[in-house]
């Protein structure tokens, strides 16, 4: 199978190409058609397969659950579009003979079987944001579909990189991270509104996106109407 | 008169060049700018959206803001509310179009029909005041996408879309809604409804919908304190 993505940078749209008996694995909100000669069925298999993730508090991931659905191909010319919640790129990561791949959770869409992910990987948790950041690991080899808010920037790391938490899509597993704040001290780093920062160090793959989710959504909802619950 | 799409695909804007005479009707809020002998008139309060929530689905026509040319090269700019693409449908006499309502941005000729009694689609899209659209030529219609607008050929072997990406289709093409069996796994999917198309011709679908853009918002909102 292979991903065919049109419409970057603002509008991306990745329609997954299967050939007879294969499937692919993808975000259940990410669906916008598919052929008819497709065999949908929902994951409720073991914890790799999103399963931990079917108890998470919904707003887990700004609103999208994890759950995902297995298309498998019944016949020729079989095909799956995705697409994400908010207006961006997206792009395929191809796992082989390189290191793993650590993806922020929202920035996750889809994979073939062939690809292993991980969702108990790592999470750190914000603090005076409430915010949380969860990485995946995704390992095997075949394609890795991931999206971003805004455009992605690919960038060779060979050295060392500050990046804010809420720009990170994922970055090759063997570079080195570490979570820092922002600013000087905790009430600097909450004042600047800068947050968290992820440091790398050492050479792979880092993948950005040039908006930041959590941003966006902390700005624009606290002018909608509360919720109940 | 000649119209040109602008910043298409990701921004687009329609401008129209009107003579001496011509006209042009619009979705209300669809203007975004105009020469100064372009005269508006509105007909109708608040657009098909409003109408919708008025309940006009009871037969009664529909109207909306035309803009008339008291001048020569009068320029008319228009646009819809949602970023994405634009894209003009020029109809032969009696030949049909269907649009969702919130697609529509405006149309050239007078004899264009816009029946919003079309029937069938009770329960099509989650959103309230959403609609379909049965376009009649002669005539262009301008329509909008939420996201890139982005065609399907549909043929014997059918296509399923998710209804909160469907923008239009052809005649040609025919449509059974179902609930979708699998997970949809957004907070607003609405009832997670799906359209399987058969026939012959074209569907247009748009690669952004409402509903996801609520639920990634939803849990950014306030919640209500009991106090």
């Amino acid at each position: 199978m292979h991903f065919e993505i049109q419409y970057n940078p603002a509008h991306s749209l990745a329609t997954a190409h299967l050939n007879v008996g294969e499937s692919v694995r993808a975000e259940a909100s990410a669906m916008v058609s598919l052929s008819n000669n497709i065999d949908v069925a929902t994951n409720t298999g073991p914890a790799g397969r999103g399963g931990f993730f079917k108890k998470a508090r919904r707003g887990f991931f700004g609103g999208e659950s994890f759950f995902q659905n297995t298309y498998r191909a019944r016949g020729p010319g079989a095909s799956v579009s995705l697409a994400p919640q908010l207006c961006g790129s997206m792009v395929v990561h191809e796992l082989g003979q390189g290191p793993s791949l650590l993806i922020q959770a929202s920035s996750y869409v889809a994979a073939p079987d062939s690809v292993d992910v991980d969702t108990k990987f790592q999470g750190f948790r914000g603090f005076l944001s409430g915010e949380s950041l969860f990485f995946l690991r995704a390992s095997g080899h075949g394609p890795v579909l991931l999206n971003a808010f805004g455009a992605i920037e690919t960038i060779a790391l060979n050295g060392e990189l500050i990046v804010d938490t809420g720009h990170v899509v994922a970055f090759t597993e063997g570079i080195e991270y570490s979570i820092d704040k922002a600013g000087g001290g905790w009430i600097q780093s909450f004042l600047s509104g800068e947050g968290f920062v992820l440091r790398l160090r050492g050479r792979g793959t880092l993948y950005i996106q040039t908006r930041n989710p959590s941003e966006f959504g902390r700005t624009v909802g606290v002018m909608l109407p509360a919720r109940s619950s | 008169m000649k119209y040109d799409i602008l910043d298409s695909p990701d921004f687009a804007f329609l401008q129209l060049t009107l003579n001496q005479g011509e006209q042009c009707v619009a979705e209300s809020g669809a203007l975004v700018a105009s020469d100064s002998q372009i005269e508006v008139r509105t007909s109708m309060r608040g657009g098909l959206l409003g109408a919708a929530k008025r309940k006009l689905l009871g037969g009664e026509s529909l109207f909306q803001n035309t803009f008339t040319s008291h001048g020569s090269g009068q320029r008319l700019f228009l646009a819809s509310s949602a970023e994405g693409d634009m894209r003009a449908q020029t109809l032969q006499a009696g030949q049909e179009f269907f649009l969702t309502s919130g697609a529509y941005v405006a149309h050239l000729g007078n004899d264009l029909v816009i029946d919003t009694k079309f029937g069938g689609v009770k329960g099509f899209f989650s959103g309230v005041g959403v609609f379909m659209l049965r376009i009649v030529g002669p005539g262009t219609v301008f329509y909008a996408s939420y996201g890139a607008l982005h065609p399907v050929s549909v043929g014997s072997e059918g296509y399923t879309v998710d209804t909160g990406h469907i923008v239009g289709f052809e005649s040609g093409v025919s449509y059974r809604v179902r609930p979708f069996n699998g997970f949809k796994g957004l907070f607003f999917s609405g009832e997670g409804l799906v359209a399987d198309f058969s026939g012959h011709g074209t569907v247009y679908v748009q690669t952004r919908n409402a509903s996801s853009l609520v639920s990634f918002l939803h849990p950014f909102r306030r919640v209500k304190s009991n106090n």
